[in-house]
C-alpha cells in the first residue's frame, strides 16, 4: 500500500468490505503494484467484499482489464467477492470492442450500486450484477 | 475549351512566347516582395520554369493570373525554404552554432571540421558549392557554366549541402559508421525529404543504430516540423500511458467524439505495450490525415526481434507474454485500418488508422 | 341539420331543402365546372393536376350535396377528415381548403339566386335554409382540416424527437431505446453513445432496446448492437431486447451471437414487464419488502 502512494490509488475499509479507488491512469507496473497491495489487504483485513472504483480511468486496455479480473479471482480464493464500479461509457465500449466484454467479474454503476450488490450477495454465490440477483437466502 | 497550344513540335516555341508574355508581371510580383536582386532573379527563373511546364494546360485567358499566383507561391515557398535562407545568410551549414563566448574553442574545432568535410566532397561539388555560397554566384550563371538548368543546379546544391552536413558530423565522430545503411540514412535526414526517409526506413534504423541516433540528433529537426503530429519514444511502461495520451490529444483536436478518441487511445495502448514487451524500445507516431478524408494515423515501430509469423500474432489468444493474447487483434478491432509488417531480426511496424467518420 | 333545426310544422319549409338538393343534382355538371373555374381563377389547389382537380371537385361536390340532404354531422365530419388526410400530404394550406369550400357555397348560392330570382319571398326562404347549412359545412371542413394538420405535424415531431433523443426514461432506473428506421454505422454509433451516457445520467439499472421499428439490420449493425449490450452490462445495467424479428435473430446467430445469453422478449410490453420484474427484485433485496 505504501509503495503505491496515496496519489494513485486508495484502499479504504468499509465494514467488512474494502473500497479500492483508482485516482488516475496507472501504468502496468503501478497496476501490478495495486494488484499486489489490494490482494494483500484482503488477506490482512479478512474482507468479504471488494469494490474497485475505476471511474477515473480513461482507458482500460487488455492489461488493465486482465489485472482487474486477476484481482477478482485472487480475492475469490481468499473468500471475498469483487465488484467493479464506475466504468465510463466510452471506456466500456472500447473494452467490448477490444474483446474484454463482461466476464465473470460483476460490475455496477457506481460505489452505491456496488455496495447494494455486495449486500444482496453476501450469502449467495458470486454472479453477474447485471442479472437479477437471487433472492436473499437465509442460512439454515 | 483549352486554347493553349497543342503539345506537338510548336510547344517549345509556345512556351518561349509565354515566357516573354508573363516575364514583366512575374518580375513585378517577385520584385515587390524580394529586395535582393540575385535571389529575385532565382525566383523569377523558378516561376517561369513552372509556367512553362504547365503551359499546355493553361487557358490563354488564365495565363497572367496563373503567372501571378505561381510567382506568389514561389516567393512564399522561398521564405519557408531553408536552403535559400541558408544561402542568404552565406552559410553552407545550417546547424545550430554555439553562441556563448566561452565556446570559441569549440567553434575553432568546428571550422576545422568543416574544412575536412568540404575536403570529402567531390571536386566539382565543392567548387560549385563554394562559388554559390561564398562568392554568391547565382544558380543561373552556374547552370550556364555547367550547360545545365538552374533548377538542376539548385537541386544539386541542395544535395551537396545535405552531404556536407553529414560529412561534417561524421568528422566529429571517432570512428566510421558501423553499417552500410548509416550514411544513406544520415543523408536522407540531412536532406529533409520525408519521402526518401520513409523509403529508407530511417525511423527503424535510428531505433536500432546507436551511432546514427547520436550523430543524427542535430539533423532531426531538418524535416519540416508538423504541429499535427506527435512522436512518443517508447521504452517503458510509463511511455505506454504517454503514447495513448498523445493519441487522445491528437484525435480530440481533430474533432473525434469521446467514444472514438477512447477507441484510438486504447488501441495505441495495446501497440505501445507490444513494443515494450517484445522489443524493449521503439516509438509511436500519431499524426492527423486530411487525405482522402480526415482521420488519425498511428505508426508504432520498433527494431526488435520481429516475428516469424505475423499472422499468428493477429489471431485471438496468441501471446507469448502473460497469457494474454488480445493486444494486437484487439487493437485491430478498435481501428478502421490496421497493417502489421514484421521481419525476424529487423523489427515490427504497426500502421493503423481511424477515420473521423465511419463508412 | 337535425329535425329540430328546421322550422316546425311548415310543409313548404319541409319541401325547400329537397327541392334545393334536386336542383343542385340536376345542374351538377354545370355547377361543378363553374366552381372548378372559380378555384382556378383564385389560384387555389395549384399543387394538384387538372385530373386530380376534376376528381376532387366532383367528389367534394357530391359529398357536399349529400350532407345538405341528410344533414348528418357525422357524415360531414367523416368527409372533412377524409378530405384533409388526402390533401394535406400534397402541401395544401388551410386557407385553400376554406377558400374552395366558401367558393362552392357562393357558386351554389348564386345558382339558387338565379333559379328563384322571380319569387323574392321564396328566394329568401331558400337562402335562409341554405346558408346556415352551407356555413356549417364550411366550418366543419375548416376545423377538421386544421385538426388533421396539427395531428400530422405532431406525428412528425414525435418521429423527429424519437430519432434525435432515442433514450427515453420510462420510470426510475429504467430506460427504453426504441430503434426506429434503418441504422447505418454512424447512427448506430450515436445510439450507442446516447444509450451509454443515458445509463450514467439516469443511473439506469435496466435498459429495454426495442428493435421492432428497425426493418433491416446487417451484420455490422448487429455486431454494434451486441457490443452495445455488452458495454451496458459493463456499466452495471441489464439489457432486454424486444421486437427481435426472426430475420434479425438469424443475423445475430450468423455473426456468432449466443442468443441464450441475451435477454430477448417478444414484444415491448413483455419487455417492460420483465424490466419491472428485474427492478422489483432489487426493491425486495434493498428494502426487504416484496413487490409484485
Ligand atoms: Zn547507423
Amino acid at each position: 500500500m505504501s509503495d503505491t502512494g496515496p496519489a494513485l490509488v486508495s484502499i479504504l475499509r468499509q465494514g467488512s468490505y474494502l473500497v479500492a479507488s483508482v485516482h488516475t491512469a496507472l501504468d502496468d507496473t503501478q497496476m501490478l503494484r495495486f494488484q499486489h497491495d489490494l490482494v494483500e489487504r484482503i488477506g490482512t483485513d479478512r474482507a468479504t467484499g471488494v469494490i474497485i472504483d475505476v471511474a477515473a480511468l480513461d482507458v482500460l486496455d487488455s492489461f488493465g482489464s486482465m489485472t482487474l479480473r486477476r484481482i477478482a479471482e485472487m480475492a475469490r480464493l481468499r473468500g471475498a467477492e469483487t465488484v467493479i464500479v464506475g466504468i465510463q461509457p466510452d471506456v466500456a465500449f472500447a473494452m467490448v470492442r477490444l474483446g474484454m466484454g463482461p466476464g465473470e467479474v460483476p460490475t455496477a454503476l457506481d460505489l452505491e450500486e456496488g455496495l447494494t450488490y455486495l449486500n444482496g450477495h453476501r450469502d449467495g454465490q458470486p454472479g453477474s450484477a447485471d442479472r437479477p440477483p437471487r433472492r436473499p437466502q437465509r442460512r439454515p | 475549351m483549352s486554347s493553349g497550344p497543342s503539345v506537338d513540335g510548336s510547344a517549345q516555341n509556345a512556351g518561349l512566347e509565354a515566357v516573354e508574355r508573363v516575364l514583366p508581371v512575374v518580375r513585378r510580383v517577385v520584385g515587390a516582395r524580394v529586395s535582393d536582386p540575385h535571389l529575385a532573379e532565382d525566383l523569377v527563373q523558378e516561376t517561369l520554369l513552372r509556367i512553362m511546364t504547365a503551359w499546355d494546360r493553361i487557358e490563354a485567358s488564365m495565363v497572367e493570373p496563373y503567372a501571378i499566383a505561381t510567382a506568389r507561391n514561389v516567393v512564399a515557398t522561398m521564405w519557408r525554404d531553408r536552403d535559400r535562407e541558408a544561402r542568404n545568410r552565406h552559410r553552407a551549414l545550417d546547424l545550430s552554432t554555439p553562441e556563448a563566448p566561452e565556446d570559441q574553442v569549440v567553434l575553432g574545432e568546428e571550422q576545422a571540421a568543416i574544412c575536412e568535410a568540404l575536403g570529402r566532397l567531390g571536386e566539382q561539388e565543392r567548387t560549385r558549392l563554394l562559388a554559390h555560397e561564398v562568392s554568391g554566384q547565382d544558380t543561373r550563371s552556374l547552370a550556364a557554366e555547367a550547360g545545365s538548368s538552374a533548377g538542376a543546379v539548385a537541386a544539386q546544391l541542395h544535395r551537396t549541402r545535405a552531404r556536407l552536413r553529414v560529412e561534417y558530423l561524421l568528422t566529429m565522430e571517432p570512428g566510421p559508421p558501423p553499417t552500410e545503411d548509416c550514411r544513406p540514412v544520415l543523408l536522407a535526414l540531412s536532406g529533409g525529404s520525408r519521402r526518401r526517409q520513409r523509403d529508407l526506413g530511417v525511423g527503424r534504423h535510428l531505433l536500432g543504430c546507436d551511432f546514427c541516433a547520436r550523430v543524427a540528433e542535430p539533423l532531426l529537426g531538418r524535416a519540416e516540423a508538423r504541429e499535427d503530429e506527435l512522436r512518443v519514444p517508447v521504452q517503458g511502461d510509463a511511455d505506454i500511458v504517454k503514447a495513448r495520451q498523445a493519441a487522445r490529444e491528437v484525435a480530440a483536436k481533430l474533432g473525434f467524439a469521446k467514444t472514438q478518441t477512447t477507441l484510438v487511445a486504447t488501441a495505441v495502448s495495446e501497440v505501445a505495450r507490444n513494443i515494450v514487451r517484445f522489443a524493449g524500445r521503439g516509438e509511436v507516431l500519431v499524426e492527423t490525415l486530411s487525405e482522402p478524408r480526415a482521420g488519425v494515423r498511428v505508426v508504432a515501430r520498433d527494431a526488435g526481434p520481429g516475428m516469424t509469423n505475423p499472422q499468428e500474432a493477429l489471431a485471438d489468444g496468441f501471446s507469448t507474454y502473460n497469457g494474454l493474447g488480445l493486444g494486437l487483434p484487439g487493437a485491430r478491432r478498435l481501428m478502421d485500418e490496421f497493417v502489421l509488417v514484421s521481419e525476424p531480426g529487423r523489427g515490427t511496424t504497426v500502421t493503423m488508422t481511424k477515420w473521423l467518420e465511419e463508412d | 341539420m337535425n329535425d329540430e333545426n328546421r322550422p316546425q310544422g311548415d310543409v313548404d319549409e319541409d319541401q325547400l331543402l329537397p327541392q334545393l338538393v334536386a336542383h343542385l343534382r340536376e345542374h351538377r355538371a354545370k355547377l361543378r365546372d363553374e366552381w372548378a373555374s372559380r378555384i382556378r381563377e383564385a389560384h387555389l389547389l395549384e399543387a394538384m393536376s387538372a385530373q386530380e382537380m376534376a376528381a376532387e371537385t366532383t367528389s367534394v361536390y357530391d359529398n357536399y350535396v349529400e350532407v345538405l340532404e341528410t344533414g348528418s354531422v357525422e357524415a360531414l365530419q367523416h368527409y372533412a377528415r377524409d378530405l384533409s388526410e388526402r390533401i394535406i400530404p400534397r402541401g395544401v394550406e388551410t386557407h385553400e381548403v376554406v377558400g374552395i369550400v366558401l367558393l362552392l357555397r357562393d357558386v351554389l348560392a348564386r345558382s339558387l339566386f338565379e333559379k328563384y330570382q322571380n319569387d323574392f319571398a321564396l328566394l329568401n326562404r331558400v337562402l335562409d335554409a341554405y346558408e346556415p347549412a352551407a356555413n356549417r359545412i364550411a366550418n366543419t371542413v375548416a376545423v377538421s382540416f386544421v385538426e388533421e394538420r396539427e395531428r400530422v405535424i405532431r406525428q412528425q415531431q414525435d418521429a423527429i424527437r424519437e430519432l434525435s433523443t432515442p433514450v427515453l426514461p420510462v420510470r426510475e432506473r429504467l430506460l427504453i431505446l426504441p430503434i426506429i428506421g434503418s441504422l447505418d454505422g454512424e447512427r448506430a454509433r450515436q445510439l450507442t453513445e446516447q444509450l451509454l451516457n443515458g445509463i450514467r445520467t439516469h443511473r439506469a439499472k435496466v435498459v429495454v432496446i426495442d428493435i421492432t421499428g428497425a426493418p433491416d439490420v446487417d451484420q455490422t449493425v448487429a455486431n454494434h448492437l451486441v457490443q452495445t449490450v455488452d458495454a451496458s452490462r459493463l456499466m452495471g445495467a441489464s439489457v432486454i431486447i424486444t421486437g427481435l424479428s426472426p430475420k434479425i435473430a438469424q443475423t445475430l446467430v450468423t455473426i456468432g451471437v449466443d442468443l441464450s445469453k441475451m435477454n430477448t422478449i417478444g414484444d415491448l410490453q413483455g419487455g417492460l414487464e420483465e424490466a419491472e420484474r428485474l427492478l422489483g427484485y432489487h426493491v425486495s433485496t434493498e428494502e426487504g419488502i416484496t413487490s409484485s
